[in-house]
């Protein structure tokens, strides 16, 4: 089995599928090679689980084409499983460790990501032979209500961002007696810096689809949506096939399962705007508008889809269903905390070692995820923040490494579940930068319909520049306080009421990287491009190593009377292609900040 | 940009293709605009009005999904498409650095297709491959890690692969 | 509807009809609260775009918007409060530091809906703290009776839905964001479009960025 969901194909999975079906082909093995999805562990990709009778089934990570051909030499048609490539076995045996026994393997609970890069996201029959589609079976021949009462016990909130209780939201939809209702599984996963939903689309889709028919079954709709961002064609394949293969299986389409319920489910794909993933203007944009949020109420739980009763609900949410029809209320509320239940699926990404996809249970502590899921720091460098919920949410600092996470506490810490974007950043990332760069996506994801979005954040926008250019002045600390302070109350969705976050948070816990940039023209973490320089230390400079002089795609190096390299600092693009390219021997070219020591240092050496 | 007599008449024929397999429901008046930045590339005004009539909109309705998303392109892109990521971890590890080089290299701005109409350079909002950070996409296609001296490499991969096929087009004449 | 209900505006006993919307029930009682975008043929479905009419309602945790919030039997609205004022007057100076402002030679001074604003709440035309954000769009001429001007624009929308009303609907929002506009299909100038020069989008504009010129 090959990961090969979009991650994986970006390392080069695809290439790799191709080696093993040529050497195996060569040899005239017999086997089944299978495209699988993502089991969230992509740091080490691209990744081959191989399954053999009569041993464990084993992970590789970081495969070569090498590597590959290797395995099934060895592996396949010998008998060594070359353990000293092996990630770790997926069963428990007797000579390599499994998943669970690694730290991160204790930490991380996978409910929704349990079958993710195991099983064949292109056979229906491999997830039905995992339980798929019994919880479906099950509750068809209950009544809605039940269904709609069992989620509610279940305490699940939704996955989305804001927490709001999914049954509740069933419950609205379901009173109101109209004979056309629409659910909609909202897959227009836009925060830069998460990808959940794009693997759970990709690894296991005939859980979401399950997840959307129970919804359908409960709230009494029998038209349903995936609204899926154009921008994940492999997600919207698998989707389509898996529609393709319920229906000839009768799990969707007219009578299923034999009883009256009937439901036809469409894909609608987004055509590139963040704000779309906000209900309202996710409506407006399947209505054939812009997608321009409205004012709530009436929620679309009353009032949806061309004025219909509509359950908009996240692919996560979704995904849980299943599971919980099929295992009780109980046994989902045993996971997680008692406010918010269950576990918790992460875009690990940024500066930790081990990134990828994490499911823990809610409750979990920040330093968990970091260094027992994550493996720490990258490069031996210093944590600083963890940038969580994306352009909602907020970063935090060292002092929060011991905060358990849920809806509620990161709230009160200023940051937000969102979808579960998780950055973790370390020294050398410039927290002005980061809320700049937040800022500056939000205030061009902003549909422009209200003022304090439009402007506030264009103004916002204005100041973080100029302080990032070395330009700002102490008064404009106050002035972005205020205009976060408003745009947050006065926007009309909760884009613009949430877009202030990043800003906020980096005030309150790296006010003095604001002052730095304002006051010595300094930025702290050698980050913001127009506060650095880079030189190179002539007392370490090789002379006769020209690795500088060819990475450089400007030929702003020079070599002086000495041979010692210089960088032209009028010419230099500040690429760090220079950095990268002296040897790690000599580690002569460096980071100046603010520019101006280059000249101090110049000085220096006469 | 003015379009050639060509370009009108094969994105007005498009077009009413494209309609005939849609109903004039305007939940579909989305689908069909993508449908036709598929098969042409870009939404140039001929295709819009003729989308507007079908549904029985306002042209200027039309004009404001098309320029609203930024999916749609209201001018034709370059026959290598350039698409670089923006998102968190691609910003992180230098996403904006590699931006710079593809303009530097390609001479353009971000949005912009070059004069031969060989390359056009756009910004995508996270493609979901944070770990394989920063990636850029060239005709769809993912390239991971990348560094300015790799987008040196693959456009001279390109060019290698331009000259292969302009050197088999002169052997086939 | 037809039922009449009782509340109370900043201490004022007032009736409206069951259904309005707080700003009309103030509004046609002569209480001011700023707004630019709403138009009370469409308060069932306002656009809330503006921002400026926002309230207190007794009971409620935040400030609203007047525009959304339906008159409710027994309801208490207070229109002014310091921090309903610093609201208003934020979103006021956002507008104002992407308008044009050119009083002196604005055929609108006098009777725009801007300088009533902040003549009622006495706030500065020009925000201190902001920086200006002109786009310094063109300004267009074409058509000989309408001249728009994109840089006074507030974007409230009430001239796109007076041209669909009254005119021949060339008028629309497009792009987004910061750069959302009120434009014509493909941009095109008022003149080589379909306008039938009705000056209805003028009428409505609170602004001056549409303006009739009786030639």
């Amino acid at each position: 089995m090959v990961g090969a969901a979009t991650c994986g194909r970006a390392a080069g999975a695809q290439n790799i599928t191709k080696v093993i079906r040529d050497e195996l082909a060569s040899r005239q093995i017999e086997a089944t090679v299978i495209e699988v999805g993502c089991m969230g562990h992509c740091y080490a990709e691209p990744l081959v689980l191989i399954q053999k009778p009569d041993n464990p089934t084993i992970c590789y990570g970081y495969v070569s084409e090498g590597l590959a051909s290797m395995l099934v030499r060895e592996f396949i048609a010998g008998d060594d499983p070359c353990i000293e490539f092996a990630l770790a076995a997926m069963e428990v045996n007797d000579f390599i460790p499994t998943f669970e026994d690694f730290p991160r393997g204790m930490v991380e609970k996978k409910v929704v990501m349990q079958h993710c890069g195991i099983i064949d996201p292109e056979n229906i029959d491999h997830y039905i032979a995992n339980g798929g589609y019994e919880a479906l079976a099950k509750a068809i021949h209950k009544s809605g209500e039940e269904v709609v009462s069992e989620i509610k016990t279940s305490g699940l909130r939704g996955r989305g961002g804001a927490g709001f209780p999914t049954g509740v939201k069933w419950e609205t939809c379901r009173q109101f007696k109209e004979d056309v209702k629409y659910v909609i599984c909202n897959a227009d996963e836009g925060d830069p810096g998460a990808f959940m939903d794009r693997t759970l689309l990709e690894s296991n889709p005939h859980q979401v689809l399950e997840g959307l028919a129970l919804a359908a079954h409960a709230v009494g709709a029998s038209k349903g949506y995936l609204y899926i961002r154009a921008e994940y064609p492999l997600a919207v394949e698998r989707i389509e096939k898996a529609i393709n293969q319920a229906e000839e299986s009768g799990l969707l389409g007219e009578s299923i399962l034999g009883t009256d319920f009937n439901l036809t489910l469409e894909i609608f794909q987004g055509s590139g705007a963040f704000v779309c993933g906000e209900e309202t203007a996710l409506i407006a944009s399947m209505e054939g508008e812009p997608g321009i949020p409205r004012h709530r109420p009436p929620f679309p739980a009353e009032a949806g889809l061309w004025g219909k009763p509509t359950v908009i609900n996240n692919v996560k949410t979704l995904s849980y269903i299943p599971h919980i029809i099929r295992k009780g209320a109980d046994w989902f509320r045993e996971t997680g905390t008692p406010d918010s239940p269950g576990t918790a699926v992460f875009a690990l990404a940024g500066k930790v070692i081990n990134t990828g996809l994490v499911e823990v249970p809610m409750g979990v502590t920040l330093s968990q995820l970091v260094y027992d899921v994550g493996s720490g720091i990258d490069g031996g460098k210093q944590f600083k923040a963890v940038q969580i919920g994306g352009p909602s949410g907020g970063c935090l600092p060292e002092s929060f490494l011991e905060t358990a996470i849920d809806f509620d506490s990161l709230n009160q810490a200023g940051a937000m579940m969102g979808s579960g974007g998780m950055v973790v950043m370390d020294e050398d990332d410039c927290m002005v930068e980061i809320a700049r760069y937040f800022l500056d996506f939000t205030q061009n994801e902003s549909c422009g319909k209200c003022t304090f979005c439009r402007l506030g954040t264009k103004q916002m926008l204005e100041i973080l520049e100029r302080i990032t250019k070395g330009e700002g002045a102490l008064e404009d600390i106050d002035t972005l306080l205020n205009l976060a302070k408003n745009v947050k109350t006065g926007s009309l969705c909760n884009l613009g009421k949430t877009a202030p976050n990043p800003v906020l948070s980096t005030l309150k816990h790296f006010r003095n990287e604001y002052e730095a940039h304002i006051t010595e023209g300094r930025c702290p973490s050698l980050m913001c491009l127009n506060l650095i320089a880079y030189y190179i230390l002539p007392d370490k400079c090789e002379r006769s190593c020209d690795a500088c002089i060819g990475s450089c795609p400007v030929e702003s190096i020079f070599s002086n009377e000495d041979r010692i390299k210089v960088v032209d600092q009028e010419k230099c693009v500040k690429c760090k292609s220079c950095m990268d390219a002296c040897p790690p021997q000599y580690s002569a070219v460096v980071k100046l900040s603010p520019p101006e020591l280059v000249q101090e240092k110049e000085n220096d050496n006469g | 940009m003015k379009l050639t007599n060509e370009e009108k008449t094969a994105a007005i024929e498009t077009s009413l293709r494209v309609l005939s397999n849609y109903n004039q429901e305007k939940g579909s008046l989305i689908p069909t605009l993508q449908q036709i930045q598929n098969e042409l590339g870009y939404v140039p005004s001929p295709a819009m009005e003729v989308v507007a009539e079908h549904f029985n909109v306002m042209k200027v309705d039309v004009y404001s999904i098309v320029t609203f998303y930024n999916q749609f392109r209201l001018t034709p892109p370059g026959k290598n498409q350039v698409k670089v990521c923006m998102g968190t971890a691609c910003h992180m590890r230098g996403g904006n650095i590699i931006m710079d080089s593809w303009k530097r290299r390609l001479e353009i701005d971000c949005g912009e297709t070059s004069e031969d109409r060989e390359f056009s350079l756009d910004r995508v909002a996270c493609v979901g491959c944070c770990t394989q950070a920063p990636v850029t996409l060239i005709n769809d296609e993912i390239h991971a890690k990348v560094t300015p001296t790799r987008v040196e490499g693959l456009l001279y991969a390109y060019q290698l692969d331009k000259d292969k096929e302009n050197k088999k087009a002169g052997e086939d004449n | 509807m037809g039922k009449k209900i009782n509340l109370t505006i900043d201490g004022k006993k007032i009736q409206a009809m069951e259904g309005d919307k707080i700003l009309w029930a103030a509004l046609e009682n002569d209480i001011y609260i700023p707004h630019l975008c709403a138009m009370k043929e469409q308060q069932q479905s306002p656009f809330a775009g503006c921002r400026l009419c926002f309230i207190e309602i007794e009971g409620k945790p935040r400030p609203v918007a007047a525009c959304t919030e339906p008159a409710l039997e027994g309801m208490v609205v207070n229109t002014r409060s310091e921090s309903i004022d610093r609201l208003v007057e934020a979103g006021f100076n956002l507008i104002m530091s992407n308008h044009h402002i050119d009083c002196k030679n604005c055929a609108a001074s006098g009777a725009c809906e801007l300088q009533k604003i902040a003549k009622e709440r006495k706030i500065r035309l020009k925000p201190k703290k902001l920086v200006q954000l002109d786009m310094n769009l063109p300004k267009d001429h074409s058509k000989d009776c309408i001249i728009y001007d994109p840089n006074k624009c507030v974007l409230c929308g009430r001239c796109v839905t007076a041209c669909r009303t009254e005119g021949t609907a060339v008028l629309g929002l497009a792009y987004r964001g910061f750069e959302r506009m009120v434009t014509t299909f493909g941009d095109i100038p008022l003149g080589e479009t379909e306008c039938s020069g009705c000056g209805s989008c003028a009428n409505v504009c609170p602004a001056g960025a549409l303006i009739q010129t009786n030639k």
